[in-house]
């Protein structure tokens, strides 16, 4: 089966993920980004790559797919403030699984 | 918990039946929990550093891109790169990992990375394009494992429920009926015979 990959974010870190031919979708506010985000999904892309600043804000939809095969959402820090969200996401799915943060530094 | 069942002969031999078949399901279940932990423990540490590798490697790449597009200016940078000619693609394969269904994906690139004659822009660029064309590999790595982490810790909550249901609650439920239905059945048969002896004794005396 084939799949598509798309870029949401900031319209700078967009212009790179052009060039090497992903489908990407520039948004500015985060109302713009959802309904990008909700078009994406429809649209049956397989990988979607997203920057952090603005998946922190999604984060309700984002937990929707979260458990699905696709599609598969991917996050990337941006270039504004970094938040961990990314991490985050995967240390709440485990410590939901195991009922310890298995992935506490150590 | 005594279930709501006849104190029947048939019935214990049902619930006999069920109590089997709830123990087997309970030992597989929990084989099955541990497997999906083990698997689950050995990708994690994996993603960890991946993911914080990639991290690292993207603000470099980000940083070099800006620097080009600072030097070239917005709108150079924009045209320069309107039209790529590389297209990707990923196939999408299903491993059966413990029959959790996780995605494997395959990437087809095809065209050049460089799209855009060398005379009105700078070398940084091309640096930064040649650079995040192979970095997109690792990103499609990321992707698959990040993805094969939630479903694995999905399947295990779901697993690690059904286990403890069957353990704290049908299992005893069932013995405990098993054990108060013989009972039952016992009491049943002892007030029989003492009645057979009381009447036995009732006709000999007359």
């Amino acid at each position: 089966m084939n799949t598509k990959i798309a870029a949401l974010g900031e319209k700078d870190i967009m212009l790179i993920f052009r060039a090497v031919g992903v489908a990407v979708f520039p948004v500015n506010t985060i109302i713009e980004a959802e309904d990008k985000l909700k078009k994406i999904i429809k649209e049956e892309y397989g990988i979607i790559f997203m920057t952090e600043t603005i998946a922190i804000k999604l984060d309700s939809i984002i937990k929707q797919y979260s458990f699905k095969l696709l599609p598969s959402i991917v996050i990337i820090p941006g270039l504004g403030e970094r938040n961990n969200y990314a991490i985050d996401i995967l240390r709440q799915a485990i410590i939901k699984a195991v009922g310890a943060d298995v992935m506490a530094e150590g | 918990m005594i279930l709501n069942i006849n104190a029947t002969r048939m019935e214990l031999l049902r619930l006999k039946k069920r109590l089997k078949i709830a123990q087997r399901g309970h030992k597989l279940l929990k084989d099955k929990r541990d497997e999906l932990m083990r698997q689950l423990l050995s990708i994690i540490d994996e993603v960890k550093s991946l993911r914080f590798s990639i991290e690292k490697e993207f603000q470099s790449i980000l940083e070099s891109f800006m620097l080009a597009k600072a030097e070239m200016g917005p709108f150079q940078m924009e045209q320069e790169l309107l039209l790529p000619t590389k297209t990707i693609s990923v196939s999408v394969e299903q491993k059966n990992l413990m029959s959790v269904h996780v995605p494997v994906y395959t990437r087809e690139v095809k065209g050049d990375i460089i799209s855009y004659g060398y005379f009105n822009t700078s070398g940084e660029l091309d640096i930064s394009l040649i650079k995040f064309d192979e970095f997109i590999e690792s990103l499609l790595a990321l992707a698959e494992k990040e993805k094969t982490v939630q479903l694995l810790a999905n399947e295990i909550e779901e697993t690690r429920r059904r286990v403890n249901a069957l353990e704290y609650k049908l299992i005893p439920n069932l013995i405990e009926t098993i054990k108060s239905i013989t009972m039952k059945l016992s009491e049943t048969e002892l007030s029989n015979t003492v009645r057979l002896m009381k009447i036995k004794d009732m006709v000999r005396s007359h």
